[in-house]
């Protein structure tokens, strides 16, 4: 015991350490001045061109892959072979300072889902290999080895991880229900990016503000707040939120090597209550008082209803799918021009301004709004049925019923954080 | 003890943490609200600039002010990236304290493990799921049921229907104002009084079924934009052919003893462009370095019933561009077909309103690079407004809708310069648009803009238009040709030169054509061979362009004095009279009244009472 809290307090020096380095490492690295209009000289005066040297993304490209594929296997290893929390803490630090704040959280794996969702629908899109990459190397990581991805690569996860001190529990109910807002923030992210209305992923990621040392003070707070939850609770954002990490969990499941708990586990319990994710699960005599009859009705039940609950989810969204279409730029400038057409304004929006600039012809947007809103209604019904069917699965696993006579590890949970394993006493 | 501090330390950093984000909010949202350009005192004193130039000393003073407020502002972006960095410092202090104070404390179980109720877990997870979807299906409705009537309100017509139907959707909107528009083509029997002029004035008033048949869109919106009885709705007339279908019309006036003079009324500002008619609406514009204005005054009382002033338009300069003073920048001429009127602007600036005078759309086209100022008049085909956009830099014809201001088509030119303008030429029963050039005059369609033909022998500065009669396109411009061109073949059927119009226009019969020229003669030549039939030297200037009617041809001087003659094969002198007032536009013509812009104002000449 007093190993493992030595241990600790020499891991938090470490961090502080690293911590104390980090703005002066990323400097560099701070946005530059806001566009700002220049002065309107009348006195012949002429702006020197400005020359910016051209970043050799291709290099940066290859270091952001061999560094990706590098810290997962470097957390496959430490978790799976090692069993051993220091290599994960020290690649969270690396994955913070270089992919988070170096890199400006850009590329990522979660925002590169949409990437690939464009790809699929629309084949002139071509989609950059660094974001394929990013998209598949952290899921064919998760096959082999489960989440490890996650544990410390994911600067998002790995900022989450650093800052946490305390892991106060939320009511395993009520996690257990919100597990599906990540997989509704999938499906959302997916349905805007192939309808080419945005990348939400991106837009909405809160932890980009802070790695860019700026941004939309909304998502600032958002992010904020998250960090703040982030050091009494284990991984809000992960958790609750990240819809790569619920892509990760369904392969995750059928890793080939997966994180075990020590042998010969005493069941002192301290694993348990370490897991910042709650993806240890307690042994559990099934004592339930409802017969085994009644389980199977419930769960065919669920099975009979999954139809039933995928197209009312279907139905609902393409009800909606025209009020959603308007989160397209197309769509939103079309309404505003037919509503300048209908009631001319003197006082133009600027995105009007740029229409009407530019020679745009109200029947070249009509047709593309058009064709926005037929996608819509096409990929917002796949959408909703989706959904529907994510709540019908989750209330389906819900309904199943089983005993454990030693700790387990849920493996679509498990973010490899190998917290655990710092706190197993068995653990040589 | 040590925890203590730790403790402490996470305490003081957090109230830090707090206060100090209360504050860069705080600053955030000052700087992201401030804008130095917009400074107030830097703009007041940039007003008075304006209206004050040359005063060196107040310049430097709006550099000092705008010098400092630029700083300022800088200063506060700086504070504000400083105070992001310190804020990372102290969170960082605040999770290194709290993670030492922590440090000691392990998650020990406090007693011994009691099984967990998995079963009751699950349970009341599948009551939070059901709740949690249900949630989400009635936050879908909601945002469905409070979007809707949003969407419904402003684009429902319009949307989900095929393009052209906003064009319809406008006009519906436009319909409410149809007291102003003239009775149906159906209606309007035109009876030429003017040999050859059958066919142009069917045309005019869209009794063209055959044309309406071949051209597409466009044409068929001419017939079904409903044109007032006796409009004349853009420069010398329907069509911009200088025949008018106009009856009864008034062969002495004098505004100054008010013989015959129906009204006359001051124009706000000064222009050379020429009044337009639709209904009992009169157009006209003005402008100058302040303002640029579309009047509409009252056909009957004359009463200025609304002003329009073509400001607030996305890339309209704040300077004007420079322009001669016989020109200006308000030589172009208003353009109407009975729903909507155009104006433009040497500036760049095109209006568009309805007959109300509401502000349908507005647009700049981009400053002219134009060494007089830019001149050519707009035009109406049906639906749509031709805009002849000569200038030095990227000549180009288009198309506009008239009700959306949407371009149907564009059409870049090889030619110079002119300052001529667009006319619509029945050929056949089909329109063709006539652009004159330097040096060809070119034909093309209406409705998409494809070049029928193109003929050169123009040359110079070209600022008369083209006319048409009988399939004939005839133009002509000062030290090069009158050119005669048969409109079917795109061939030139003969060319003239003895007397030239400068800026005057020419105007056509089947057998004849008339100019008048600036150094004052009038010529009538034959529309079949180009011999000079006979000419008329008046020892004065036309500027103005001789409009034909009731088989008469009225020109003015630029003196003011009108002359009428017989629009016929002797071409002889039916009245002439000084008006006392210098008159450079093109009068307008309706039943019974014509319509007269002078130099300082505008009159109505009314047949006698």
């Amino acid at each position: 015991m007093l190993n493992a809290v030595k241990k600790s307090a020499t891991l938090s020096t470490r961090i502080l350490r690293i911590w104390a380095t980090l703005p002066f490492l990323f400097h560099a690295g701070v946005a530059g001045a806001q566009r700002f209009p220049k002065p309107d000289f009348e006195s012949g005066y002429k702006y020197p061109e400005l020359y910016y040297a051209i970043p050799n993304e291709s290099l940066w490209t290859a270091v952001d892959i061999t560094l990706l594929a590098a810290l997962m296997s470097v957390v496959a290893w430490a978790v799976i072979k090692r069993r051993t929390r220091a290599p994960v803490v020290v690649t969270s630090v690396i994955s913070v300072a270089y992919f988070g704040f170096f890199r400006s959280g850009c590329v990522c794996s979660i925002g590169a889902i949409q990437n690939v969702a464009v790809a699929l629908a629309d084949s002139s899109y071509v989609i950059p290999p660094s974001a394929l990459l990013f998209f598949i190397l952290p899921i064919i990581f998760a096959i082999l080895a489960g989440r490890v991805f996650c544990a410390g690569v994911c600067p998002l996860g790995a900022l989450q991880e650093l800052v946490n001190v305390k892991s106060y529990r939320l009511s395993k109910a009520l996690t257990a229900a919100l597990s599906i807002i990540p997989w509704i923030y999938l499906i959302f992210a997916v349905l805007f990016a192939v309808t080419r209305s945005g990348f939400i992923i991106c837009r909405f990621d809160p932890f980009i503000g802070i790695f860019r040392l700026g941004g939309d003070i909304g998502m600032i707070v958002f992010g904020a707040l998250l960090l703040v939850a982030a050091i009494f609770t284990g991984r809000p954002f992960c958790r609750l939120h990240c819809p790569y990490g619920a892509l990760l969990s369904l392969f995750a499941r059928v890793s080939v090597w997966k994180v075990k708990i020590t042998p010969g586990c005493i069941s002192c319990e301290l694993c348990h209550n370490a897991c910042p994710v709650d993806a240890i699960r307690a042994p559990y005599a099934n004592k339930v008082k409802e017969s085994r009859a009644q389980g199977v009705k419930r769960i065919l039940l669920y099975l009979l209803l999954l139809p039933a609950m995928a197209c009312a989810g279907a139905l609902t969204l393409r009800v909606a799918s025209n009020s959603l279409s308007r989160v397209n730029k197309d769509v939103r400038l079309y309404d505003m021009v037919a509503q300048n057409e209908a009631t001319p304004q003197d006082v133009q929006l600027p995105e009007l301004e740029a229409f009407y600039g530019q020679g745009g012809t109200v029947e070249e947007l009509s047709r593309r709004a058009a064709t926005v809103e037929a996608d819509f209604r096409r990929y917002a019904t796949a959408a909703g049925a989706l959904m529907g069917m994510v709540v019908g699965f989750t209330l389906i696993g819900l309904s199943l019923k089983r005993t454990r006579k030693t700790y387990e590890i849920n493996d679509a949970a498990c973010v490899h954080c190998a917290r655990c394993f710092s706190y197993c006493p068995q653990k040589k | 003890m040590k925890k203590k501090i730790f403790r402490n330390i996470a305490i003081v950093s957090a109230i830090f943490i707090v206060a100090f984000s209360a504050m860069l909010i705080t600053n955030y949202f000052q700087v992201r609200g401030f804008d130095p350009l917009q400074a107030e005192v830097v703009e007041t004193l940039k007003q008075i600039n304006d209206e004050n130039a040359g005063n060196v000393k107040l310049q430097e003073q709006i550099r000092q002010l705008d010098l400092l407020a630029r700083r300022a502002y800088f200063v506060r972006l700086d504070h504000l990236r400083s105070g992001v960095y310190i804020m990372v410092a102290m969170l960082v202090v605040f999770v290194a304290a709290l993670r030492f104070y922590f440090a000691e404390e392990k998650n020990i179980p406090g007693k011994q493990i009691s099984p967990v109720d998995d079963w009751m877990e699950k349970t009341l997870a599948r009551k939070y799921v059901a709740w949690i979807a249900g949630g989400l299906v009635a936050a879908a409705l909601v945002f469905v049921f409070f979007t809707a009537p949003f969407l419904k309100s402003g684009t429902d017509a319009l949307m989900g229907q095929p393009a052209g139907d906003v064009y319809a959707a406008a006009e519906q909107s436009a319909a409410g104002e149809g007291e102003n528009v003239a009775p149906s083509a159906g209606e309007d029997t035109v009876e030429n009084t003017a040999d050859g002029l059958a066919e142009s004035l069917a045309e005019a008033v869209g009794e063209n079924p055959e044309g309406a048949q071949e051209a597409q869109n466009p044409a068929e919106e001419a017939a079904s934009v409903s044109a007032p009885k006796v409009a004349h709705s853009c420069f010398r007339g329907n069509n911009s052919n200088a025949v008018s279908p106009a009856r009864n019309v008034p062969v002495k006036w004098n505004p100054t003893t008010g013989e015959n003079i129906a009204w006359a009324s001051d124009i706000p500002r000064h222009g050379f462009n020429s009044p337009v008619i639709t209904g009992n609406k009169v157009f006209i514009t003005g402008a100058d370095e302040q303002a640029r204005e579309l009047y509409c005054y009252d056909l009957t009382t004359g009463k200025l019933l609304w002003t329009l002033a073509a400001s607030n338009i996305p890339g309209s300069p704040s300077k004007m561009p420079e322009t001669t003073e016989d020109t200006g920048l308000a030589a172009s001429t208003v353009a109407t077909n009975g729903k909507q009127v155009c104006g433009i602007f040497a500036s760049g600036d095109l209006i568009c309103a309805d007959m109300e005078g509401k502000r349908l759309w507005a647009k700049n086209l981009g400053v002219p690079q134009n060494h007089y100022g830019y001149a050519s008049s707009l035009l109406t085909f049906g639906s749509l407004l031709i805009v002849q956009y000569d200038n030095s830099v990227a000549p180009k014809v288009m198309a506009l809708d008239m009700a959306t201001g949407d371009e149907r088509w564009t059409k870049s030119r090889t030619d110079k310069i002119t300052w001529s303008s667009p006319i619509i030429a029945y050929v056949n029963n089909q329109p063709q648009l006539v652009l004159m050039g330097s040096p060809s005059i070119t034909a093309y369609n209406p409705s998409n803009g494809e070049q029928y033909w193109r003929v050169e022998g123009l040359s110079g500065e070209v600022a008369s238009s083209p006319c048409s009669a009988a399939g004939v396109v005839f133009g002509a411009s000062e030290y090069a040709a009158l050119i005669a061109v048969n409109a079917t073949t795109g061939q030139t059927l003969w060319t003239a030169n003895d007397f030239l119009p400068e800026v005057s226009s020419p105007v056509a019969t089947k057998d004849n054509v008339y100019l008048a020229t600036s150094y004052g003669v009038l010529a009538c030549y034959d529309a079949q061979t180009g011999e000079l039939k006979r000419s008329h030297e008046l020892n004065t200037e036309f500027y103005s362009s001789p409009i034909i009617t009731e088989g008469k041809l009225y020109v003015f001087s630029n003196s003011g004095k009108m002359f009428i003659y017989s629009a016929n094969q002797s071409f002889d002198l039916l009245s002439s009279f000084d008006t006392g007032q210098k008159t450079f536009a093109t009068p307008a013509f309706t039943d019974g009244r014509i319509v007269v812009r002078t130099e300082k104002g505008i009159y109505c000449a009314k047949v006698e009472s």
